[in-house]
């Protein structure tokens, strides 16, 4: 039997496909205009993957920010218990979550049993996400996917001071204009980055060991500096963009599981 | 219209019914800025108590006139004032809070033309025993200014209708919110809302016969929603219905408030002394306490603990106003007493219009942990 989670994110659309084995497929796509159809194409082209049926998955489940605009999923569950769930499956030992997505970042402490004990989000702006790091790499004319290999490349970042979104577009902008280099200014951009969402994380409270998941998460300088911020080296999932789908994906399952009155089976 | 629709109509048409009001009793209407105004002489004085409160709408007309660091609810109360919504009104009294209230209030005076007003400084350290004894000779001094204001004496007579009318509404508004304790609750949050924030001005004749008759409906009801879990919701002047809605419709009931929009307001009755003045003085040095008036005792912190208790709530969302201190410095302290003592907090921060999409995310997450044990 297959079960689906479908984590609806601001950026970008992710689908896990869980077979009895374990993961059988995921797919990634740009969120684009959402909605039903968007979200619909990444679990087809993710059932493709796993060379089932869409009428092979038993439950669909859906988290992330455009869950509420999906009308297919059997279950809506938020973006934190679901990430939660998600890396407890993948790395059991882990306590502390850092999730930095689209346009929403997040720390999330968990208890032996992967359960949420205490969480804390972004304020209600871009800054401290995907969102900042994207409008800094257009700025800086530079791939999102080479953003943090080049930003190892300098020794010494270009501070950017402003935590404002449009504001350190300004400052960066500045910085290319008085011929800085590329590769310090966007280390100082991940710094920035850092600064503020280790604050954040800090504020519920660290304990080891310390995963990073989310888009944010692919990118190595701000792993790096993270960890270094928070004096702890930090686990990484193999394909730490789809947690949430797959903690949505493992709560489908527990759906039917315990229908069938069955025992939770949502660690191992 | 049933009696417990009055109060949602009134609260989404408080400046038509101060104007009726106006109109049918030829009486005066005065503004009142914070809940520590004493509404007892203003209601002897044959007077409309009307709170000025915001109306949760982006705005442009007051940045000319208070910092943009001052709290929203300041910024959006002023702002009533300055689109003339609020023309009706004859007088203005503020009792002395905080200062970003003091220097909206002055704004008001400079820029908005009134026939009457006044600064009633009700004094912050209340714990001093010295307090009271202050307190009614400003209190004293208060009606003087509205006897002069209105040609007319305030009488004996006047006085204890004034106490007896605001103690009967507090008196009711205890005995609808006891509709909360049940299980499941018989009065939603958002529905307290409308009742408790409307006490504030609406004529206690006509708010307490509709209170009569709205806890007879209350009490005959059979809740058909689910209830969820039980919630606080502990702040100032968060009067934000859509916000109460959206929590509501997430899985959750709002059971019990601290806040001035709600049982700040009505928590105490004024106790019956033999000086009238100082049975009403009296009354708002004892009452519960802002954080601007807590001090150096923490009483607040206990009696937040107490309601949550009594209304059997399981978690509280701490509704931080953006800018405004004296909460401000509460909250970290008071979030972890809540927690310390078993009641899981979520904070969020207030504007006077607010993102309801984000807000809805951690609204929803947080009433996922505390449900974990339907999860595994």
């Amino acid at each position: 039997m297959y079960y689906a989670g479908i984590d609806a994110g601001s950026n970008t659309i992710k689908t896990v496909i869980l077979g009895e084995e374990g993961i059988a497929s995921y797919h990634v796509i740009k969120t684009g205009l959402g909605g039903e159809e968007q979200a619909a194409r990444c679990l087809e082209e993710a059932c493709a993957k796993a060379r089932i049926g869409r009428e092979e998955i038993a439950c669909i489940y859906c988290t992330g920010y455009g869950r509420e605009y999906l009308n297919f999923p059997q279950g809506r569950k938020s973006e934190i218990i679901c990430h939660g769930v998600g890396v407890h499956w993948i790395l059991p030992e882990v306590r502390t979550i850092v999730d930095i997505g689209g346009q929403d970042s997040k720390g999330i402490r968990l208890n032996e049993r992967g359960e949420v004990e205490n969480f804390n989000m972004n304020d209600k702006c871009a800054a401290g996400t995907g969102r900042f790091l994207e409008t800094m790499a257009t700025a800086l004319q530079v791939p999102l996917e080479e953003f943090g290999a080049c930003a190892l490349r300098a020794t010494e970042p270009v501070r950017v001071s402003s935590t404002c979104t449009v504001f350190a577009e300004t400052e960066v902008i500045s910085h290319i204009a008085r011929g800085k280099k590329r590769d310090e200014i966007l280390l100082g951009v991940c710094q920035s980055i850092v600064d503020r969402i280790a604050a954040m994380v800090r504020s519920i409270g660290v304990k080891p060991p310390v995963a990073m998941t989310g888009g944010v998460a692919k990118n190595p300088a701000v792993v790096k500096l993270m960890g270094d911020r928070l004096g702890l080296p930090l686990l990484l999932p193999p394909e730490p963009q789809i947690t949430g789908a797959l903690g949505a994906a493992l709560m489908a399952r527990q759906d039917i599981l315990s229908r069938q009155n069955s025992q939770p089976a949502l660690s191992g | 219209m049933a009696a417990l629709e009055k109060f949602e109509h009134w609260y989404h048409n408080r400046h038509e019914y101060a104007r009726e009001w106006k109109k049918r009793t030829g009486g005066k209407v005065i503004g009142t800025f914070c809940t520590y105004v004493p509404d007892e002489i203003l209601t002897a004085a044959g007077m409309l108590h009307s709170r000025i409160l915001g109306s949760h709408e982006p705005q442009d007309v007051t940045e000319p006139h208070i910092f943009g660091m001052f709290c929203p609810f300041c910024r959006d109360s002023l702002a009533q004032g300055l689109k003339g919504r609020f023309n009706y009104l004859d007088g203005i009294v503020l009792a002395h809070s905080c200062i970003h209230y003091r220097q909206t209030f002055d704004s008001w005076r400079a820029h908005i033309p009134t026939e009457f007003t006044y600064y009633l400084p009700m004094p912050n350290m209340v714990q001093s025993p010295s307090a009271k004894s202050y307190y009614v000779g400003e209190v004293a001094k208060f009606k003087a200014a509205l006897e002069e204001y209105a040609g007319k004496k305030i009488t004996d007579a006047d006085l204890d209708r004034g106490i007896e009318l605001t103690n009967k509404n507090r008196r009711l508004l205890h005995k609808i919110y006891e509709f909360r304790k049940t299980d499941p609750p018989k009065l939603t949050g958002t529905e307290a809302l409308y009742i408790a924030t409307t006490a504030q001005f609406v004529d206690y004749e006509e708010h307490n016969k509709a209170l009569e008759e709205a806890s007879e409906e209350v009490a005959d009801r059979t809740v058909d929603r689910d209830p969820g879990i039980r919630l606080m919701a502990v702040g100032s002047e968060n009067d934000d219905v859509e916000f109460f809605k959206m929590v509501e419709s997430v899985g959750a009931t709002v059971v019990i408030d601290e806040q001035c929009a709600g049982t700040r307001y009505f928590w105490n009755e004024a106790r019956i002394q033999p000086d009238r003045l100082q049975t009403i003085s009296d009354r708002y040095v004892e009452r519960p306490p802002c954080p601007t008036k807590d001090y150096p005792e923490r009483q607040r912190f206990p009696h937040v603990l107490q309601l949550a208790k009594d209304y059997k709530a399981q978690g509280a969302i701490i509704m931080q106003e953006k800018f405004c201190d004296p909460h401000e410095g509460d909250n970290p302290v008071l979030k972890k007493y809540l927690e310390d003592n078993g009641i899981p907090t979520l904070g969020l921060e207030f504007d006077s219009t607010n993102p309801l999409g984000p807000f809805r995310i951690r609204v929803e997450a947080f009433l996922e942990t505390l449900r974990t044990d339907d999860l595994f």
